[in-house]
């Protein structure tokens, strides 16, 4: 929201447009630094993509002399001041540990909204592919010097030291404890003490995780959704002893990111896959017990609860050793072997039919 | 040249099932009936619509509307201006009295489709995308910013808002077309109304509208309750507040009804009667002020002594506004020169303004980034 002001007329344009239309000379972008509320409305009727109300509309005049509107998610009243450092600029670079679909959507989503990305995988050859498909993907919405820019910002390695000047570390390896205790070690050892460090885990005990670290009151989970770059929802948890401050920072962090925090109890599972998993269960069960094919179940279910896609397509997206990996989990920690994941999945893993992944699950994909 | 309505006609505004070209027939053929002619009659047609697209994912209304005059292949087109559609129509129309004797302009909407944020969202199309709905700012977020900045440098009250909403639904109570028709709101209703964005309550915002309105323009005067179009100009300003250095007043208003005087060879204190663009009731307070009929501030002076009753010294939406007589987009702005005609003919029945010969219509387009002003006058 600069101004930008043409140095032969004077004119002052709001839209960053390359020339003025008088002069055709290029024009010069005024960044404002404070404002002073003029005027707030607090409002209370949401809109899309506005959801959470209220929040609070600011008409706000710059040292400078013009006028902007700003967006408040806390209360401003007429005189306050105004500053031009946003969420968007805080916690500028971002370290994302590893490679697999949520990690790629997630550096995705990143790097749509600004940020410096470190991506560590465990090997450079399954990273600089997984590079070559993130990059592609955001082809498709960006021009050739935002992708550039995008590329730009974009690290990749397999070296945790490469996450030293990392405001925020985000681990997305693969959901079993003693593979995410080691990532989260590693990349803690590396990190710098004010960094606050993330898991994404869906379902292992924050506490667990935090066992072996050395600053666990800078770390909580943000449980991201597949896709990240659409799905609106971060489900966000501390645990025992994570800081209040950092605490705070997981919901800012997420919400600068375009999403709405939910904060839920280090519980397994947290809110959604608790709830998710028995219905992907009960799902692959009725298909054993032929109530109907794949293809009816999930039309049934979609049509009928007004879901965006039925339980068996979305257990070919999540993938088959993913649900394993979870359902086992809410099953050991919850005492209650209805958690167990059916015969039906267990030997599709076992037969490689991840899902969407490995080309076929529930139903088949082209390569 | 002059340029005449020769024909009115509307729906009643509120929610329907009908589609859009079954409202817009309905329009078009009291219009049509008004001014005694036959479709094949006309030489022109103009489509008002805002959300065709986003709402009934229907573009290309002039095509559409063909279908409801079978046979029929004038040159016709659509016109998009947000909440100003209505009004840059008749404006088009005027101008294409230039090329055709006969224009006959359709306004058309239907919003009760699509609801809560989505609904909140198409309308936020008139805004700008990235300085406006970007932050939040709804409609009535918007418009919320203009009652501040009022209340702060003029120190109007939201007492002053409910006074003009509490006329403009009575007003509608004796239009049996307007939206709140037969439905009263009292003081204890607007008391009740929950905010929505401060200080603006449920009935400081108009009810969004199904509904069509229809004219027929023609150079030519043919009887006596032909209503002349004395001035017709349009102006546009930035979309968004912030784009502003007074966010008090419209600058797009004051510049057309500048030149919509000039061209009436009039003054505001010669008008008998105005439908303003009352989307909010602030936006009645600051299109007195820009519209010449009160100095800056002093709106509520008049609204305060009741002077913006039917009876009053200076009759504001009779109709009901778009407050209470309702807001189909498209249709808003040639549904306020449908009321002004029937004053000015003495036809407005309950309403009628006493004596009214001069009549201005005023459609707003976003907040304050179109503004169509029209002066009508009777002829007799």
């Amino acid at each position: 929201m600069s101004l930008y002001k043409c140095p032969e007329c004077g004119r002052s344009y709001r839209y960053s447009v390359s020339v003025c239309s008088w002069c055709h000379i290029p024009l010069v972008e005024e960044a404002w630094e404070g404002a002073t509320a003029v005027a707030v409305s607090e409002v209370l009727v949401p809109m899309l993509g506005h959801e959470d109300v209220p929040y609070w509309c600011v008409l706000a005049r710059t040292h400078e002399g013009y006028n902007l509107i700003l967006k408040s998610d806390v209360a401003v009243s007429v005189g306050d001041a105004m500053s031009a450092v946003s969420d968007d600029t805080m916690l500028s670079e971002v370290g994302v540990i590893g490679s697999g679909v949520m990690g790629s959507s997630i550096v995705e989503l990143l790097l749509t909204r600004g940020h410096r990305v470190v991506w560590l995988g465990r090997t450079s050859a399954g990273l600089t592919r997984a590079k070559v498909r993130v990059l592609d993907r955001l082809g498709r919405t960006q021009d050739e010097v935002e992708l550039q820019s995008s590329a730009q910002r974009l690290t990749i390695s397999n070296d945790d030291a490469a996450l030293a000047a990392c405001d925020v570390v985000i681990e997305v390896v693969v959901e079993q404890l003693q593979a995410k205790k080691d990532a989260l070690r590693n990349a803690e050892a590396a990190m710098r003490s004010d960094a606050i460090l993330a898991t994404n885990t869906s379902g292992l005990s924050l506490d667990d995780l935090a066992a072996g670290l050395a600053r666990p009151e800078k770390f909580g989970a943000l449980h991201f959704f597949n896709p990240a770059t659409r799905m609106r929802l971060v489900e966000t948890a501390v645990c025992s002893r994570t800081s209040q401050q950092t605490s705070l920072e997981l919901d800012r962090f997420a919400r600068s990111l375009g999403k709405i925090p939910v904060r839920v109890a280090a519980t397994p599972a947290f809110a959604v896959n608790r709830a998710l998993m028995p219905l992907l269960n009960e799902a692959v069960r009725e298909l054993e017990e032929n109530v109907a094919d794949a293809a009816s179940i999930d039309e049934a279910v979609r049509l009928g609860l007004n879901h965006p896609m039925g339980p068996l397509a979305l257990a070919d997206l999540i993938g088959l050793d993913v649900l394993v990996e979870i359902m086992d989990n809410l099953a050991d920690r919850l005492s209650d072997e209805t958690y167990r994941p059916r015969p039906l999945i267990l030997r599709m893993v076992a037969a490689g039919e991840l899902g969407r992944k490995s080309g076929k699950g529930f139903y088949e994909y082209a390569k | 040249m002059g340029a005449f309505v020769i024909g009115m006609g509307k729906t009643r505004f509120g929610p329907t099932s009908k589609p859009m070209f079954e409202l817009a027939q309905e329009a078009a053929l009291d219009a049509l009936r008004d001014a005694s002619l036959q479709p094949d009659e006309v030489d022109a047609i103009i489509v008002a619509n805002f959300l065709g697209g986003p709402n009934e994912g229907q573009l290309h209304l002039n095509s559409v509307l063909a279908g409801i005059f079978p046979g029929v292949h004038v040159p016709s087109w659509r016109t998009e201006a947000a909440c100003a559609s209505g009004g840059v129509a008749v404006h088009q129309a005027v101008l294409a009295l230039a090329r055709y004797r006969r224009v006959l302009v359709i306004g058309v909407e239907r919003l009760s489709g699509v609801v809560g944020t989505q609904l909140a969202r198409n309308i936020g199309m008139a805004g700008d995308a990235i300085l406006d709905v970007a932050e939040g700012v709804s409609f009535p977020a918007a418009y919320a910013l203009v009652a501040q900045s009022h209340m702060m440098r003029f120190g109007t009250t939201t007492r002053d808002l409910e006074l003009v909403s509490l006329k403009n639904h009575a007003n509608a109570n004796l239009n049996p077309k307007a939206h709140f028709y037969l439905k009263k709101v009292t003081q204890g209703d607007i008391d009740q109304g929950p905010m929505v964005a401060s200080p603006l309550r449920l009935f400081d915002c108009c009810p969004i509208s199904d509904g069509a309105a229809a004219l027929v323009v023609s150079s030519e005067r043919s009887r006596d309750d032909d209503i002349e179009i004395r001035g017709s100009a349009l102006a546009s300003d930035v979309i968004s507040l912030s784009q502003r250095e007074d966010t008090t007043s419209f600058a797009a208003t004051k510049e057309a009804a500048g030149r919509a005087y000039a061209e009436a060879g009039i003054t505001p204190g010669e008008v008998d009667l105005a439908e303003v663009h009352d989307c909010f009731t602030i936006a009645e307070i600051v299109a007195m002020e820009d519209l010449g009929l009160c100095r800056p501030g002093e709106a509520v002076d008049a609204i305060r002594a009741g002077d913006s009753g039917i009876n009053g010294r200076l009759p504001v939406n009779p109709s009901g506004g778009l407050k209470a007589g309702g807001h189909a987009i498209g249709a808003t702005g040639v549904s306020q020169i449908c009321e002004i005609v029937l004053q000015l003919r003495g036809a407005a029945g309950l309403r009628q303004v006493p004596g009214a010969r001069v009549g201005v219509a005023h459609s707003v387009g976003g907040v304050g980034g179109t503004s169509a002003v029209h002066v009508l006058g009777a002829v007799r």
